[in-house]
């Protein structure tokens, strides 16, 4: 009787560290995941740590890009220049579509226009770029539409 | 373990989670976003962000919104009227259901969702890092078996094992643990990008049963951006006779800047839209500069957020409920985080809806804790608790100093080193004290001790390490050492998580209503003890210096002092600052005039004094890292 009572006792119990164990090793692999996480995600932070901050310089960029286009102005010319050199020491590019076939993981369609090659981006109407080889900011372009003409 | 992911497969977005350590986490798509749009490209197989792009130039191959074809007969009224509206092509397939032509190629809403969810798939395991093969996928309350089934084989085609299609009301409210709560009756209101939906539910044999459900599939947060769109449009047309609408790149910035009107306006009263040379007008370019406030903002979609009232009101009819009836109303959709939206609902079931959970997501997060439920995960968590309110002890001043603030996980330990706050104290007293509130006094005591035998020394300079240790079970030991000898003394306080909800929100509450006065009052009492420490320092300073300070100097210091002092318990918090600020510089001309003294003689050797004088200094910044237990006797 006695050893019975044992066996049951011991069964219980491995019962129980068997769900202990199980539940150990959950919480185990899900802290090891997060540690790998965490560590990428700080890696990605430090690669683009300034990020947001150009990405919201871009809007003035473009601003001032489209006042010298009314303005012609040589300072303000001096003056862009100046801000993009400083963007791109930074690790930013432009993405360049004029004449290039659509792709859409870098540029966004606004408008399609009948008179030229059938996906070829005819006009750029805010450019695009690049921060490293990530894309903070997709160009959004018109592309031609007709697909007789060559 | 595999996990099983949770998935929001909307009309508009879709979003996917997963429990990891026992709560629910929204997993990003590759493009860093809570969300993926529901479009898709079936030709090129293109899904997401990426698809929305070239929707202008390929209005016939990309898909959105199939969500609405999903399982329906061609035939049925709502196919006929999106007819009319989606730019695709719509025709009916087998069975006679509504399936989507693309240059002469047939695909069923079925392997188009499937698309979408192969891209969730995708994110999902490489969040993970694991492969993913099951999922529990969420469909609108009023979906009907065969609206159903497809949701389920969409999952198959994408290679995911659908082990529960839930109800997306559920699913909210599971994300607030409503059922946990025995929560009985819930409204659910889930205003989303394209979708009006309203659900009553009611607990039954620990799961939640759809009443009834109303809405409105064509309403949306598509219709507000189009109000604010059309006003900024038709303001600027009004001054510069010139349609922006007709402009496509004016138009895309113009829908972009009212959106992001839009957000904002639920955080500010007031936004202002700035889009410089937005386009050409005759005598040059024209900048487009507007303020919206939010007043403005909610007259102009007033009646798109009526609109939602009278479903709601439909809905707890067919439920057979009242308004009060209503236990917990659980808000759904982005557009719900605006204020208007929240007051009208508010105002309709007089209750304060819940709406802590991001809208966006929290179906997606109430599918991950029904994925966890399936996978043993919710039930087997560890249930970690938190420490609810700070644990601290009393310092001079009866001062409140906090070791383990609230809402720390538990177990967990901290340790601080105090000291003495008076010449010879031989002893201090530990009060244990549980609350937010700065000043001892109004916070609860849970027990004190004292530890004693500590040898004589100046003021601040014994070093006592307090201990705090909270186990699993919300046991908290406190551990009393004193550095130089050694002895120690311990308290065992059970219960210190053990307050009821209500004492808990109590405390709270008090700590926030109180919150001025007692920064105040602590302050006060800070700068009180800022001016005893100069006191001390300044008699300390005399008796070490001796008569090598000037008479002049040692008068003026003791009348500081003692003019310092006389105020100490009576003065204001100014009055304190000020004296103290008179003696502190008092004081510097003993170094000062010690210093001089020395100088003289214009050798090498300055050895001694200024030891000194560094040595004190050394002493002064010490005394100030540590703070001072509460004096005994």
């Amino acid at each position: 009787m006695t050893k019975k009572l044992n066996d049951e006792d011991i069964e219980k119990i491995k019962q129980e560290s068997d769900g202990w164990k199980a539940k150990y090793l959950r919480a185990l692999a899900d802290y090891q995941n997060l540690e790998k996480r965490v560590g990428e995600q700080k890696q990605e932070f430090v690669r683009y740590a300034a990020e947001k901050l150009i990405y919201e310089l871009l809007t003035v960029l473009d601003t001032l890009e489209k006042a010298q286009e009314h303005l012609n102005d040589p300072g303000l010319t001096l003056g862009i220049k100046n801000f993009k050199v400083i963007l791109e020491a930074n690790g930013l590019k432009k993405i360049e579509v004029l004449g290039k076939k659509f792709d859409p993981l870098e540029m966004e369609c606004i408008e399609v226009v009948g008179e030229s090659k059938k996906d070829e981006v005819i006009e750029e109407l805010r450019s695009g770029y690049k921060l490293g080889d990530k894309v903070i900011r997709v160009a959004q372009v018109k592309v031609g539409e007709k697909s007789n003409i060559n | 373990m595999a996990k099983i992911i949770g998935i929001d497969l909307g009309t508009t977005n879709s979003c996917v989670a997963v429990m990891e350590g026992g709560s629910p986490k929204v997993i990003h798509s590759a493009e860093g976003r809570n969300v993926i749009p529901s479009v898709v490209d079936p030709i090129k197989r293109i899904v997401g962000d990426v698809a929305k792009r070239q929707m202008v130039m390929h209005p016939k191959s990309t898909v959105f919104s199939i969500k609405r074809l999903m399982g329906r007969k061609y035939t049925d009224k709502s196919v006929q009227y999106d007819i009319k509206w989606l730019p695709y092509t719509i025709k009916s397939g087998r069975d006679s259901m509504a399936v989507v032509e693309i240059d002469g190629k047939m695909f069923t809403p079925q392997e188009i969702s499937a698309m979408i969810l192969q891209k969730i798939k995708a994110d999902a395991e490489a969040y993970l890092g694991e492969k993913v093969t099951e999922a529990v996928i969420t469909v609108p309350a009023y979906f009907d078996d065969s609206q159903r089934q497809a949701t389920k084989q969409a999952g198959e085609i994408a290679g995911l094992t659908v082990k529960r299609i839930l109800n997306e009301p559920t699913a909210a409210a599971l994300a607030y643990g409503l059922d946990k709560k025995h929560t009985h009756t819930v409204a659910v209101y889930d205003l989303g990008g394209g979708t009006f939906d309203i659900s009553v539910l009611e607990l039954g044999e620990g799961v939640y049963e759809v009443k009834a459900t109303n809405g409105d599939t064509h309403l949306g947060g598509d219709d507000f951006d189009k109000a604010i769109l059309d006003y900024f449009a038709e303001e600027f047309k009004k001054e510069h006779s010139v349609d922006l609408r007709k402009d496509s790149q004016a138009l895309q910035r113009l829908r972009d800047a009212a959106e992001k009107a839009k957000i904002e306006l639920s955080t500010s009263l007031e936004a202002e839209i700035n889009l410089p040379f937005v386009t050409q007008g005759k005598e040059g370019p024209l900048h487009l500069v507007m303020k919206l406030t939010r007043a403005k903002l909610e007259s102009l979609v007033g009646d798109l957020i009526k609109k939602t009232i009278d479903p709601v009101a439909a809905c707890l009819k067919d439920a057979k409920v009242t308004k009060d009836k209503i236990d917990e109303i659980v808000l759904v959709g982005g557009m719900t985080r605006m204020p208007k939206v929240i007051e009208i609902v508010k105002e309709f079931f007089g209750k304060e809806p819940n709406k802590s959970v991001n809208p966006d997501e929290v179906v997606a997060v109430g599918a991950a804790v029904q994925a966890g439920v399936l996978t043993g995960e919710v039930k087997d968590v560890v249930l970690l608790d938190v420490t609810p309110l700070t644990l601290g002890v009393e310092t001079l001043g009866s001062v409140a100093t906090p070791l383990i603030t609230r809402n720390t996980t538990v177990p967990t330990s901290k340790s601080e080193i105090f000291s003495t706050a008076a010449d010879n104290q031989t002893s201090v007293e530990i009060n244990v004290l549980q609350g937010e509130r700065p000043m001892a006094a109004d916070n609860k005591s849970l027990g004190r001790f004292i530890l004693d035998g500590i040898p004589p020394a100046s003021r601040g300079v014994p070093q006592v390490e307090v201990m705090f240790d909270i186990d699993a079970n919300g046991i908290l030991n406190v551990h009393a050492k004193d550095k130089a000898t050694g002895r120690s003394q311990s308290i065992k306080i059970t219960g210190s998580t053990g307050l009821s909800k209500d004492e808990v929100e109590k405390m709270t509450k008090e700590a926030e209503a109180h919150a001025a006065d007692d920064t105040a009052k602590k302050e006060k009492i800070e700068t009180r003890n800022k001016a005893d420490n100069m006191i001390y320092v300044a008699e300390k300073s005399l008796k070490d210096a001796g008569d090598k300070v000037a008479a002049d100097i040692k008068k003026e210091v003791e009348e500081k002092i003692s003019a310092l002092k006389s105020i100490l318990d009576s003065g204001t918090k100014e009055d304190l600052e000020s004296k103290t600020k008179d003696l502190s510089d008092s004081l510097q001309k003993i170094g000062q005039a010690m210093y001089q003294e020395q100088q003289p003689p214009p050798t090498n050797d300055i050895g001694t004094k200024t030891d000194k004088e560094n040595g004190e200094k050394k002493d002064k910044t010490k005394k100030d890292d540590i703070q001072e237990g509460e004096v005994v006797s």
